[in-house]
């Protein structure tokens, strides 16, 4: 069909036609130009530029509160974080906080979302409560969740807890405690987004293909692990790096509810790096810490890509 | 059996969406508690409702109306430069020609993947030598760099749903390439852009990181606020529950407006990426 048309046009009429045509492609870059230029710049401005200056600053050494010491200090801010036991603890809780609460929302979100899908009557109730806790921003959840759920004894929590013969614990005090909270807090968000989405995906796999398996008599469990698994398996790749991006670069949440502490018991490397540059005022140490968690975003990045793409 | 086993999981799935619903819910009952009410021991389900809390929050000492002003400042403006920016630009790589679309579709991707806190970083020393902490037009500016690839990315897929008819003829009307976008491929995308106004603006009301680092007593967004009803020695509760509900209520109305788009809007950009190499 294609190839006619171009013998079609074979001819005299031809050379005209196309220099008309690079006329018209030239227009059409400089449109394409005109149309990106204000975004790119602005992009350019707000994220790689910083970045750029985040590189420069972490060979510094730059502390607002005794800006007497400044200087240029080449690696030092590096070697004296690969020596810092902080850093390294903070790595770790990050590490921590991203794989359980990524698994959580991946296998709780899953879980319902099979549920749901076979719910003949209330599906709306979930899709419209689902969006409630996603939609909200982070800092007002981790507020709500270290007054009205989690403060001693007036916390919903902490009450449920000594009803039921546990007794009042200290959820944001006790340094495990707070771990499990701030993960707790998190999962409550982020589980309708991996509910959402699955549920979505589910939606749209093809009816036929268990009909099939029905008939050839797969056990429910054959269906799921044959079928719906690795149907599935594209969007539980998407949302586990999604929420991994985003676990790693938790904030709000952690901020309002801890501050990382107590001590640094829930001091993610993101948080790390906040504390060191806006409380401790140690600018040049912070963008070292700044620049470990880019490259190790990059790293896990780098890895899940590759996970997606076998296979 | 077969009964049983439903009746389980129906108890199962009503737990789970009591456990979402109810953070929500129980700030908003609290909001309408005086604050004896709200330090009752046992937690009362049962009280009568008083709009106290939120007459103290609105029209008492330290009114919480600017700060919800100030959100409402820094949200708009967000969403109309991005806006601005962002509609040619999606256009463009959704439609047009040109060298390099790959590596600028490419790069407006990856900017997202930038950690927030190494970003904040240099820019805050940026605009402390040029005095813009503490303004709108330095927040707004550093709020583009996440609103900015997320509306690209997210307009870029409503774009690439016209059919090329209605571009091409328009241009054998003879009308110009701009003519052509504002008239008529603009309005094709209303429904697209609603929504992707719908998300910045979400997005912009509820960031916390930059807000943190550059606000100050002009720009003092209702989630930096939020911290002035708990302190060491005291939480004002019923307080802090009805801001908590004014701050939620804009996203909450808006999320539930664009529920049909939600997944959408919330994915867009790894589908996009996933799809593309």
């Amino acid at each position: 069909m294609l190839a006619g048309e171009n013998t079609m046009t074979a001819g005299p009429a031809e050379i005209a036609s196309s220099d008309f045509g690079r006329v018209l492609v030239q227009r059409e870059r400089r449109f394409a130009t005109l149309l990106l230029a204000p975004a790119f710049f602005a992009l350019l401005l707000t994220t790689t530029f910083p970045l750029l200056f985040l590189v420069y600053t972490s060979v510094y050494r730059i502390n607002l509160s005794m800006p007497f010491m400044n200087g240029f200090v080449g690696l030092e801010n590096y070697k004296v974080l690969l020596a810092d036991d902080r850093f390294w603890h903070s790595l770790i809780v990050s590490l921590v906080y991203t794989i359980s609460t990524v698994l959580l929302q991946i296998v709780i979100g899953l879980a319902l979302a099979l549920f749901v899908m076979n719910m003949k009557r209330g599906q709306g109730w979930f899709r419209i409560i689902a969006i409630l806790p996603v939609v909200l921003s982070p800092a007002v959840v981790g507020m709500i969740w270290r007054t009205f759920m989690l403060a001693p004894e007036f916390g919903i929590v902490d009450y449920l807890a000594i009803t039921a013969g546990l007794g009042s614990k200290n959820w944001l005090g006790d340094p495990s405690l707070a771990m499990v909270s701030v993960i707790v807090i998190h999962t409550w968000q982020w589980t309708p987004f991996a509910f959402m989405v699955l549920l979505a995906s589910l939606a749209s796999l093809p009816e036929d293909i268990y009909e099939a398996a029905r008939i050839d008599r797969a056990s429910a469990w054959q269906r799921f692990r044959r079928i719906t698994l690795p149907l599935l398996r594209p969007a539980i790749v998407m949302v586990i790096i999604m929420r991994t991006m985003v676990a790693l670069t938790a904030f709000a949440a952690i901020f309002t509810v801890t501050g990382g502490g107590p001590g640094t018991a829930t001091e993610i490397l993101n948080l790390y790096a906040y504390r060191k540059s806006f409380t401790e005022l140690s600018i040049g140490y912070g963008s070292a810490l700044a620049v470990a968690l880019l490259i190790v975003t990059i790293i896990i990045s780098a890895i899940l890509f590759a996970i997606r793409r076998s296979k | 059996m077969k009964r049983l086993r439903m009746v389980v999981l129906f108890a199962i799935t009503a737990v789970f969406l009591l456990a979402w619903a109810f953070p929500i819910l129980w700030s908003v009952l609290n909001s309408f508690k005086t604050d004896r009410d709200a330090l009752a021991y046992p937690p009362k389900l049962l009280f009568e409702p008083t709009l106290d809390a939120y007459r103290d929050v609105l029209f008492g000492s330290g009114s919480i109306i600017p700060n919800l002003v100030s959100s409402m400042i820094i949200s708009v403006g967000t969403t109309i430069v991005t806006m601005a920016l962002a509609i040619p630009a999606a256009y463009a790589l959704a439609r047009l020609r040109f060298y390099g679309k790959k590596f600028t579709g490419f790069y407006m991707l990856a900017t997202q993947m930038l950690p927030p806190v190494g970003i904040i970083i240099p820019y805050y020393m940026v605009l402390r030598n040029i005095g813009w902490i503490d303004t709108y037009q330095g927040i707004i500016l550093i709020y583009l760099s996440f609103s900015l690839p997320f509306a690209i990315w997210l307009l870029v897929s409503y774009f690439e749903d016209i059919p090329y008819e209605m571009e091409e003829a328009a241009y054998l009307d003879g009308a110009s390439r701009m003519r052509t976008l504002w008239r008529i491929i603009i309005p094709q995308v209303r429904g697209g852009i609603a929504v992707t106004v719908v998300f910045v603006f979400l997005n912009a009301w509820n960031e916390f990181l930059f807000a943190v680092v550059l606000s100050g007593n002009t720009v003092r967004p209702v989630t930096i606020a939020m911290f002035n009803f708990v302190s060491v020695e005291q939480t004002l509760w019923a307080k802090l529950a009805a801001v908590s509900v004014l701050a939620m209520l804009p996203v909450v109305i808006l999320g539930i407006v664009a529920q049909k788009h939600i997944v959408k809007g919330l994915t867009v950009g790894a589908v996009k990426g996933g799809g593309r190499r």
